[in-house]
């Protein structure tokens, strides 16, 4: 059944444990409610982060708008910061990171011969959570006050200043942490406790490794920030002062708290983009990954080197000189795990045979653009440059460069490569290309013409700006509105035909280089898979029992 | 289906990585609120 909505029977591949019928689980509201398979889990978060996708995008057309033209048209400044502060929460916390795992939860336990994730009802749980967080965080748009307004940091003092809403975001982050944290562990006993015999951990997709890893970084540092945020809570609440200043508190305190989880946190974002990117340039190259063992030790020494680079974001809070070069050169040492992965990927390519369906395109989209978000950071990772660029529009486009060229391009990425898995349909080729170019060209148009901007000087979080900067605002905005409209036309034209069974059939195998357990089960996968461990090959990658 | 053994050895994992996550935290927090105090 998987991702198919309408319930007709699908072929069985009963040779690998894999069935559908027989099925008597819960039927209707009741299967999306209870579900403990991992499929209908993988389903349900994957919906939900286009959904918090749909309300982040209107949100950021909100803020493109009032910034189309000079002076206040359409909100005045306070709802403004109201909008960026949720734009970025939503995106990050409701969007981006519910996507990952919602590509976990369905390719993890395919990739390594798991019958399904090491604990079921938990992972009801974990996803069930983030609606009244969602909730909660959308909600307080409608509270006395407005919504949280202090950025997407939560910088004190001045959420220690704000209404009413910020103690439900703080509550909304603290159940996301809640979610995230119990979501790892399940991902991570699954991979280390519930591979087939024969997967061993140099044999497992590279899409496994880079999430084994982003939840090891997951547990580390979602504790830190529902520590930082309960100080904040009770400094608001219980007379604490640990960053109110006018009780002998430190504000950079926060920063250096918040960071802590927060750089960490990028590479939460990029790190499983890494690893659908890796398993896609070579499906498409018709060739092997080029360095899987150099890919493994990239990943892990960047979720390392993500623990002591956090004050690159606070050059400009008066650190010791010594400090900012610390900081400075760890940062740019990153850039060196990080090119490996993109030389890899790169030689993967190298004489491949290769076609460029939808899935490559993104793919190859995404190392092109991503690369130049990568160098943006690199610039920015200079002390002497970052405090001249320190909240410009320059760090605006440079981190959407890495989270929607890079995040955001890989989850569309793997969408396509693993569409007709999940629904058993292929999509419309032509309707995929038409995505992928405008969501390209859109991309760029919005945010390439912000690199101009903050090297002008223009501040981000501000309603408005001086007619200098009329020019450039216009075209971002423009192309802010063609690139949400892309990825209405991608639900519309793309997923949903799918999700109702519209299309060709899908082979089991629709990518003919593609490698992998979850390629030697039909399509769309039955809802119940390797429910006894298939017995592998050499190289892990084919069923032979 | 995991079998009961395997079921064990999941929440020892799992309570593992909880302590972990609990040791980082007070290491992490307690280590900033003493270098502020």
């Amino acid at each position: 059944m998987s991702a198919v909505l309408d319930h007709s029977a699908h072929a069985a591949g009963a040779a690998h444990g894999a069935h559908d019928h027989h099925h008597h689980g819960p039927t209707g509201w009741r299967r999306w409610v209870y579900a403990t398979n991992h499929k209908d889990i993988g389903t349900l978060y994957l919906l939900f982060s286009f959904t918090m996708l749909m309300v982040g995008g209107v949100l950021a057309l909100l803020i493109r708008a009032e910034l189309f033209q000079p002076g206040l048209q359409l909100v005045n400044p306070e709802l403004f910061n109201q909008l960026t502060t949720m734009h970025g929460l939503i995106m990050v916390f409701g969007a981006i990171m519910p996507a990952f795992v919602g590509f976990a939860n369905w390719m993890v336990p395919l990739q390594i011969g798991a019958s399904d994730m090491a604990f079921a009802r938990m992972n009801n749980f974990s996803f069930w959570l983030m609606i009244p967080a969602a909730l909660l965080l959308v909600g307080s748009f409608f509270m006395p006050g407005g919504a949280p307004a202090a950025g997407w940091t939560l910088y004190a003092p001045l959420t220690l200043q704000m209404g009413p809403s910020m103690d439900a975001g703080i509550f909304a982050m603290h159940i996301l942490g809640a979610s995230s944290i119990m979501g790892s562990i399940n991902i991570i006993v699954t991979i280390l406790n519930m591979r087939a015999p024969g997967m061993t951990l140099m044999k497992m997709p590279m899409f496994c490794w880079t999430w084994l890893i982003t939840a090891y970084l997951l547990i580390a540092v979602m504790p830190v920030l529902a520590g930082a945020i309960t100080m904040t809570l009770t400094d608001r609440h219980f007379g604490t002062s640990f960053f109110n200043p006018a009780g002998g508190g430190d504000p950079v305190m926060y920063q250096h708290i918040f960071w802590f989880f927060g750089h960490p946190e990028v590479y939460i974002m990029i790190l499983p983009a890494f690893g659908i990117i890796s398993q896609i340039v070579p499906a498409f190259s018709r060739k092997k990954l080029f360095g899987y063992a150099s890919m493994v030790y990239a990943t892990s020494s960047i979720a390392i080197l993500s623990f002591i680079v956090w004050a690159h974001h606070m050059f400009t809070t008066g650190m010791p000189v010594t400090g900012q070069l610390f900081f400075m050169y760890a940062t740019m040492l990153i850039s060196v795990p990080t090119a490996v992965k993109i030389f890899n990927w790169v030689a993967t390519m190298w004489r491949g045979s290769m076609t460029f369906e939808t899935p490559m395109l993104f793919s190859v989209g995404f190392i092109f653009v991503f690369t130049i978000g990568g160098f943006t950071g690199l610039i920015l990772a200079m002390a002497p440059i970052d405090i001249q660029l320190q909240d410009t529009y320059y760090v605006v486009a440079h981190f959407h460069y890495v989270l929607v060229a890079g995040s955001l391009f890989a989850l569309f990425a793997g969408v396509y490569f693993w569409l007709p898995k999940w629904t058993g349909v292929m999509y419309s080729e032509l309707r995929g290309k038409i995505h992928f170019w405008t969501s390209l060209v859109f991309f760029n148009i919005t945010f390439f013409p912000m690199h101009f901007l903050g090297l002008a000087g223009m501040p981000r979080r501000y309603a408005d700006y001086p007619m200098q900067f009329a020019d450039f605002n216009a075209v971002a905005s423009i192309g802010a509105l063609g690139f949400g409209l892309a990825q209405v036309y991608f639900f519309v034209a793309v997923v949903w035909p799918c999700m109702r069974g519209q299309g060709a059939k899908a082979p089991a195998k629709p990518w003919d280089g593609a490698e992998g357990l979850e390629w030697e089960l039909p399509s769309p996968a039955p809802l119940h898979t390797f429910e006894t461990p298939p017995k592998l090959d050499a190289t892990a990658t084919r069923i032979i029992g | 289906m995991p079998t009961a053994a395997q079921r064990k050895a999941n929440a020892r994992t799992a309570w593992g990585l909880v302590a972990l996550a609990a040791t980082f935290l007070a290491g992490f927090v307690g280590k900033i609120l003493w270098l502020n105090a």
